[in-house]
């Protein structure tokens, strides 16, 4: 891969490169940094939820504009990047192709996301990461909002992009040998979320310039006083963000098949399942997308229809744990720093998709909807799930990218205290909306409970902000001075398995 | 046997389509007085004992797995891949 | 891919899909309950807008921000917004829903003790959105 311990470049060569590893280690350093840097927003909004009353944020609009950029960071600055990073080194590799099949696309997909990174964060927008309509049609401040909607116009071209890029590196520049039955399942993870983000995110898009079209008055699609409909928005919107929830997670999920077999020192346990579970959660995660709008008054029939379609959805997930867990029955477990942030993740993906069970029963809604159990639920997600076994994969990919080892130690440091905090914070933010604390308030009125778990919170995010400090600090030293990793084994697992540093960068 | 299959599905639609038309046109009728917080927190506490349930369960299993078959179980014992190296 | 056997998969398998089955039922059903509307349920009008709450009886008063309803009878709430969407909510009666331009929503309640809730929005509407609050009153007229 990189190897810069044995050869190391100017950056500028990196940066204009065009090979796969160079725009994926472009892509890694970017969401990492846009990790740190949503994460810190988290930090404040939780030192001002600390206790009621005003903390140290002075007023509700910049709370407002810290929980919207936070959100819309993670999501589209962090966690997509950081799935394209990984699919950047490993993918090519997989199918045993010299490179990305448009190294040239390839780069602009990535450099399409310093500018839109900058216009979300120059704008500091105020109508959180869905924007919804007839808010921000007719009365979030611009040029904030526009400069998101700009933004976010772009990611959705990058992600575009690159999705195409995987999907005909996978099919058309597979090596004749390999049949798509034996491609390994990271790459069948990067397949069908690819399509996923194919068929999905052009709604989106479009959704986007009906809003700005709206916001400029031009056109008044989603705004009722011109004969528009707000709910519209809301389908659109979620016909895309629905299945995004499935294009963030299969990654994940892609790396934990990575990591449980190499560490349990076993094959995975069933590959074909893992193939089914994916394309059967691609095409059922397309027909659950309303239930988020169980409480826009939606009919009997339709919210029938929806939380059959979500209920249809689990299957395929419990499939996935059901693999890991049976691979990991039978092995020899080295419990290195990535197999145990795959294990915590699989915990909390089983806690937040029991949630979600819950959430689709539609009754519930008018118990969760909008209320600090969402928070904890997705959060449960984003953070427990993808995060976890992102960071899983960080640790696993370190030594390939950088020659040298991280520190063994604090990595196992970082995951507790992540774990630990994640618990805290997630697991209260259920309990709180069951107490009925709204979702997105800048203040809340001093109501026992809600005082008591709120500073149970807000313990539990800086224990998490603690622990990403280590990570950072991990990171930065280990790549400068950690030992030398033995490149053929780093973990000292024995056996012998396709090793990404096998790549071949032309500038080394 | 095909006419069986075909006489079968005609009969499971026959039963299905009702069944659905049912569920979808449910709530057209006027209603009873009734307290929605019983019934709504009801269903909450029955879907919690549910996943409680599957979640001892779960996370039980995980928390064995992890302590029988880590590296340093006095039971461990290398996977038939191990010597082979390749899995 | 060693030659084990997948019948321990497909048995977990049809346990999930049982459990959902029960989950999807169950709800279902309490849904049907709940969304029927008694026929002599009184009608009120909710008004939500950037950030208070209006609120109208059947006998054409209007309250802002305080809302009196008697015990034991049943509401029937015409849910609709001025402005932005907002969503209307009284956690300690599970009642629950958007207030959208454009559009009448309908949820219905009948409240069981005497006392003072806290009406909320739910839905991010802007700049007072953390205290667009108001109270419920239930009245006990019979005592």
């Amino acid at each position: 891969m990189v190897l810069e311990l044995h050869k190391p470049r100017p950056i500028w060569q990196i940066m204009f490169s065009t090979h796969h590893t160079d725009v994926g280690l472009l892509y890694l350093i970017t969401s990492l940094a846009f990790m740190f840097m949503g994460g810190a927003l988290a930090l404040v909004l939780r030192l001002e939820l600390f206790a009621p009353g005003t903390q140290v944020i002075a007023d509700s609009m910049t709370y407002n504009r810290i929980f919207t950029v936070h959100g819309t960071t993670l999501i589209f600055l962090f966690i997509l990047p950081s799935a394209s990073a990984f699919g950047n080194y490993l993918v090519p590799i997989m199918v045993r192709y010299k490179d990305m099949a448009y190294p040239k696309l390839n780069a602009i997909a990535f450099w399409m996301i310093p500018p839109a990174g900058a216009l979300i964060w120059l704008g500091f927008a105020d109508f959180t990461w869905y924007a919804y309509p007839t808010y921000s049609v007719i009365s979030a401040p611009g040029p904030a909002a526009d400069m998101w909607i700009f933004g976010l116009k772009i990611l959705g071209v990058s992600s575009i992009l690159g999705s195409i890029n995987f999907i005909v590196t996978i099919m058309k520049c597979k090596h004749p040998d390999l049949p798509l039955s034996k491609m390994p399942l990271l790459a069948w993870a990067y397949l069908t979320s690819s399509l996923i983000t194919v068929v999905a995110v052009p709604t989106f898009a479009a959704a986007l310039l009906m809003l700005l079209t709206d916001r400029l008055g031009a056109s008044g699609f989603f705004n009722p006083v011109m004969g528009g409909d707000p709910i519209a928005y809301q389908h659109l919107f979620w016909f895309t963000f629905h299945p995004e929830v499935y294009i963030l997670v299969i990654p994940a999920i892609g790396f934990m098949y990575e990591i449980f077999p190499r560490f349990s020192r076993k094959p995975i346990f069933s590959h074909g399942s893992g193939v089914t579970a994916f394309v059967l959660l691609a095409l059922v995660g397309f027909a659950s997308w309303a239930h988020h709008m169980y409480a826009t008054g939606m009919s009997f029939t339709e919210k029938t229809v929806f939380m059959v379609g979500t209920l249809a959805a689990v299957p395929a997930s419990a499939m996935h744990t059901f693999n890991f867990l049976a691979t990991m029955w039978g092995g020899r477990i080295k419990f290195a720093t990535p197999i145990m942030w795959a294990v915590g993740g699989i915990a909390l993906f089983f806690s937040a998709g029991a949630g979600g069970v819950v959430n689709s029963a539609m009754p519930l809604d008018f118990i969760t909807h909008d209320s600090y159990w969402v928070v904890g639920h997705f959060h449960l997600f984003v953070m427990g799930t993808i995060l976890f076994g992102t960071v899983g994969f960080v640790y696993y990919m370190f030594p390939y990218v950088t020659g040298r080892m991280y520190n063994e130690m604090w990595g196992k440091v970082h995951f507790i205290l992540s774990f630990v905090g994640t618990v805290m914070v997630f697991f209260t933010q259920h309990i709180l909306g069951l107490f009925g604390m709204p979702r997105r308030i800048y203040d809340y009125p001093p109501i026992p409970e809600w005082v008591q778990m709120n500073i149970i919170i807000s313990i539990g995010a800086f224990i998490i902000g603690i622990s990403m400090a280590i990570f950072l600090g991990n990171l930065i030293y280990s790549s400068a001075k950690g030992k030398p990793a033995d490149m053929n084994d780093p973990f000292g697992l024995g056996g012998k398995y396709y090793y990404p540093y096998q790549a071949k960068n032309p500038h080394h | 046997m095909k006419a069986i299959i075909g006489l079968g599905m005609v009969l499971g639609l026959l039963m299905i389509l009702p069944a659905i038309q049912y569920a979808l046109a449910a709530g057209d009728e006027p209603g009873e007085y009734l307290d929605r917080r019983v019934e709504i927190w009801g269903l909450f506490y029955r879907l919690m004992i549910v996943a409680f349930t599957v979640g001892t369960v779960v996370s039980g299993m995980i928390v064995w797995l992890v302590l029988r078959f880590r590296e340093s179980n006095p039971k461990a014992k290398p996977t038939e891949y191990e010597e082979a190296g390749t899995w | 891919m060693s030659g084990h056997s997948s019948w321990p998969e497909w048995v977990y398998i049809g346990v999930v899909v049982a459990l959902l089955c029960y989950v999807g039922a169950e709800a279902w059903n309490v849904e049907r309950i709940v969304e029927h509307v008694p026929a002599d349920a009184e009608i009120i009008k909710v008004i939500g807008q950037q950030w208070l709450w209006t609120f109208e009886h059947e006998d054409g008063t209007k309250e802002i921000g305080e809302l009196h309803v008697e015990k034991g009878k049943a509401y029937k709430f015409e849910i609709t917004s001025k402005d932005v969407i907002h969503s209307f909510n009284i956690h300690d009666y599970v009642v629950l829903l958007d207030a959208v331009p454009g559009r009448v929503n309908t949820v219905w309640f009948s409240p069981t003790e005497a006392g003072e809730y806290d009406i909320q929005c739910r839905e991010y509407c802007g700049l007072i959105h953390y205290n667009m609050r108001a109270t419920l009153i239930v009245e006990d007229k019979g005592a």
